[in-house]
């Protein structure tokens, strides 16, 4: 109870790796970015937003990380990651706006182990 | 003999309702692209995922230095002003490589040269001298805390502006029928570079 549930951070981290494998099978074929990326991309911020939902709720019943400061930026940037790749990527007409996919997936994965790093508390 | 009357082509048919199925359908076939379209400025292509993951680092690296900054400066002022560096001149990087002007490229191109520099001077510093970074910078240990994505990160910037100051180049000095065929080689060579790994 004393824990943020571990179910949304690890549907985070399994969901991103697996946009970023798909995004990057799909570059490898030479594919531009396509509804099925879309449709992924628009599950993980989703997913996101839950999670921020979450750890603000925990930080308004009175938990605290050592450094609130650097939580307070995650969570204001992380869901904008999957928002700009989107945009940024289907923009483009080649293979390489899967890539950006790509990362935002990967980056989402990336961040969401950080968030453990900066408060314990949220369980992975 | 017979070949007329037995051959389902409709090429010698008049009328065209005759044949609904071979003529010419073209499918729109997924969304496989039709060879790769050569990119238009430097932040397309390749350099779609460039600027991306410039950005991604311009953000990290300046937001941290700021956090660290206005948190702590005195526990490692050294790292911390390094980070605010790193952060500048990614932002820098992003910008000249949205923008894609030849001055915006110049300036890319020193902001990429700095920025590998700057990784491997601080990278050896960091290692050498290890109570100078208590804390970590972008830069410290070649960028070992991003999966030393600072490390490759300024050579790819590098080969994709070395591409562009080529296709640039030959556009400004050949002229016309022979041009377009050295042009187009160099262009598959140096995009061959960037897109190698």
């Amino acid at each position: 109870m004393s824990s943020v549930n571990g179910v949304v951070p690890t549907t985070i981290i399994v969901a991103g790796l697996a946009l970023a494998g798909y995004a990057l099978l799909m570059t490898a074929l030479n594919r531009r970015v396509g509804l099925v990326l879309l449709a992924a991309l628009g599950v993980l911020e989703i997913l996101l937003l839950v999670l921020v939902g979450i750890i603000v709720a925990r930080l308004v019943g009175g938990g605290r990380p050592a450094s609130v400061a650097t939580l307070i930026g995650y969570l204001i940037a992380m869901p904008f990651v999957p928002v700009i790749a989107g945009f940024w990527g289907a923009m483009e007409r080649s293979r390489w706006g899967s890539a950006v996919f790509a990362v935002a997936g990967l980056v989402a994965a990336v961040l969401m182990v950080r968030l453990h790093e900066i408060w314990p508390a949220i369980h992975v | 003999m017979s070949e007329p009357a037995a051959s389902p082509e409709p090429t010698a048919s008049p009328e065209p309702t005759a044949s609904p199925e071979p003529t010419a359908s073209p499918e729109p076939v997924a969304s496989p692209e039709p060879a790769a379209p050569r990119p238009e400025s430097t932040r397309t292509g390749p350099g779609r995922l460039l600027v991306a993951v410039y950005g991604l680092f311009a953000l990290s690296a300046s937001a941290r230095a700021v956090v660290q900054i206005a948190t702590k400066f005195s526990h490692a002022p050294v790292a911390y002003l390094l980070s605010a560096f790193a952060g500048a001149v990614y932002i820098l990087a992003t910008v000249t490589l949205t923008n894609g002007s030849p001055t915006a490229r110049r300036i890319a191109v020193l902001s990429c040269s700095v920025e590998f520099a700057g990784v491997l001077a601080v990278g050896t510093w960091s290692l050498l001298d290890r109570a100078t970074f208590p804390d970590a910078t972008v830069w410290s240990g070649y960028g070992s805390g991003y999966g030393f994505v600072p490390l490759v990160l300024p050579v790819f910037g590098l080969l994709w502006l070395r591409y562009w100051a080529r296709r640039a180049g030959t556009r400004r000095t050949v002229v016309p029928a022979p041009g377009d065929a050295g042009e187009a080689a160099e262009a598959a060579d140096a995009g061959a570079d960037v897109k190698s790994v």
